[in-house]
């Protein structure tokens, strides 16, 4: 790095099963109650009959007919976050604001959909045209870019899990080489059938107490120097340092404590100063991530920011939600001013990932 | 031998009726808002996408099949209708 160039996230909002918008996240965090609901069978044909839905996400009673007739969930929900970030914060787009946006694989849905109409329809193209885009990965962030004016740099990010904090580690290389004055990002999932059933065949072995969630958390985060005098925007906290790393056997505990001491190191913060830290995976890996990480920073420190499994397993969504629920907290508790909080992510398909904040 | 096809006196009002469905539901506007010759890319903001997926929205609804390469022609309802009225060989 050059200079040092403080990075501040300015606004948030998230579409989750708490529901749409930040003010219903806030008061969900805040609250804590639980979000699982039983599945319409008929709509939801997946391997469980439980899931974590965003309430009333019905695409075109959320987003208007205009412009939604082929738009899939994924796109739904981050067209959706963005757009309550934008309007809240009467925040103006164009070629200086960019979007980053953290998936694991785009809709699994329109993915499997497309596919199998190659297979089975008449003659293997009599596909629907319309439904291409969103078998591509990067439909969401680009939709969203056309819908809301996001003429920036446009990017998304396969990191599963761990997939919001790399996205914010790549805004943070966006804004420090100047290729955009402010940059929206995030990271979404949305809940399928086809989603449901890959996660069940890939992981048979989970314990039945895992339910798959949705949702989508996007920031908006810009250097210092130039939100407040440009816009008059208040840090809500300082984006400090993120570390990612990789492991190749099965537990990833010793490379998550590895990962959170370097982030420390990078950062210049000591273990102590570490307000809140929030691990992001549930189920099985959950109690397993939150172990560790109580293990380093204890259990008041672990427990401040109250997540646990109440959002279900948010895939992609999930880290990217933790940081929009440390937010939530800090703004119902003044003395959270000036503290550190902590993010992790231990992705099951081999990344770790930790992103340390210092709240505003 | 070519058959000219210079109007639309070719396709029926029942399938002209069909046709304007499929084309107003992928511009997204209503019945009303589309005529013979206003242009659906200029007039009602559609691309390139929305054009193919016309064509394949036509080739379904009557089990016809139309060459990409007359798309430049399907710029309008007339258009579309002589397009598909020589496709279909009505």
């Amino acid at each position: 790095m050059t200079t040092a160039q403080r990075l501040v996230i300015t606004a948030w909002s998230a579409v989750s099963p708490y529901g749409i918008g930040r003010k219903s996240f806030v008061d969900g965090v805040v609250t804590g109650a639980p979000t699982v609901t039983e599945l319409d069978q008929e709509r939801w044909q997946g391997p469980s009959g439980r899931g974590c839905l965003v309430p009333g996400f019905e695409i075109r009673e959320v987003l208007g007919a205009k412009g939604t007739r082929k738009m899939d969930r994924v796109t739904a929900l981050v067209v959706s976050t963005v757009g309550q970030l934008l309007a809240d914060g009467g925040i103006g787009t164009g070629e200086d604001t960019a979007l980053v946006l953290g998936s694991t694989m785009g809709s699994a849905q329109s993915i499997m959909d497309f596919t199998k109409d190659v297979l089975v329809r008449e003659l293997p193209y009599l596909v629907d045209p319309a439904k291409m885009p969103n078998s591509v990965m990067n439909c969401a962030a680009g939709a969203c870019a056309i819908w809301h004016g996001l003429k920036g740099p446009n990017t998304t990010l396969a990191g599963g899990q761990a997939a919001g904090l790399m996205a914010l580690d790549y805004a943070r290389r966006l804004l420090i080489h100047d290729r955009a004055a402010k940059v929206l990002v995030g990271a979404a999932e949305e809940y399928s059938a086809e989603r449901a059933w890959l996660d069940r065949h890939s992981w048979p072995a989970e314990t039945p107490d895992r339910v798959l969630g949705e949702g989508c958390a996007v920031l908006l985060v810009e250097t210092a120097d130039r939100a407040l005098p440009a816009s008059g925007r208040a840090p809500l906290a300082e984006v400090l340092a993120t570390e990612s790393r990789v492991y190749l056997e099965g537990d990833p505990s010793k490379v998550l404590v590895a990962c959170v001491r370097s982030v420390l190191a990078r950062a210049g913060v000591e273990a102590d100063e570490v307000w809140a830290a929030v691990p992001s995976s549930v189920g099985d890996r959950g109690r397993d991530e939150r172990e560790v990480v109580r293990s380093l920073f204890g259990s008041e420190v672990v427990d401040r920011v109250p997540t646990g499994d109440v959002l279900g397993d948010t895939g992609a969504a999930s880290a990217a939600l933790r940081i929009a629920a440390v937010l939530s907290v800090a703004e119902h508790s003044p003395e959270a001013a000036g503290k550190v909080a902590l993010v992790t992510s231990a992705d099951r398909y081999g990344t770790v990932a930790c992103s340390l904040l210092r709240l505003a | 031998m070519t058959i000219e096809n210079t109007d639309t006196t070719t396709v029926s009002p029942e399938r002209a009726a069909r046709i304007k469905t499929v084309v107003c539901e992928i511009l997204e506007i209503g019945e009303d808002e589309v005529t013979e010759t206003s242009l659906f890319i200029e007039d009602h903001e559609a691309d390139s996408l929305r054009a193919i997926e016309i064509l394949a929205s036509l080739e379904k609804e009557f089990g016809v099949v139309i060459d990409q390469a007359e798309l430049p022609r399907m710029v309008n309802l007339r258009g579309v209708h002589q397009v598909t009225a020589e496709s279909a060989g009505w």
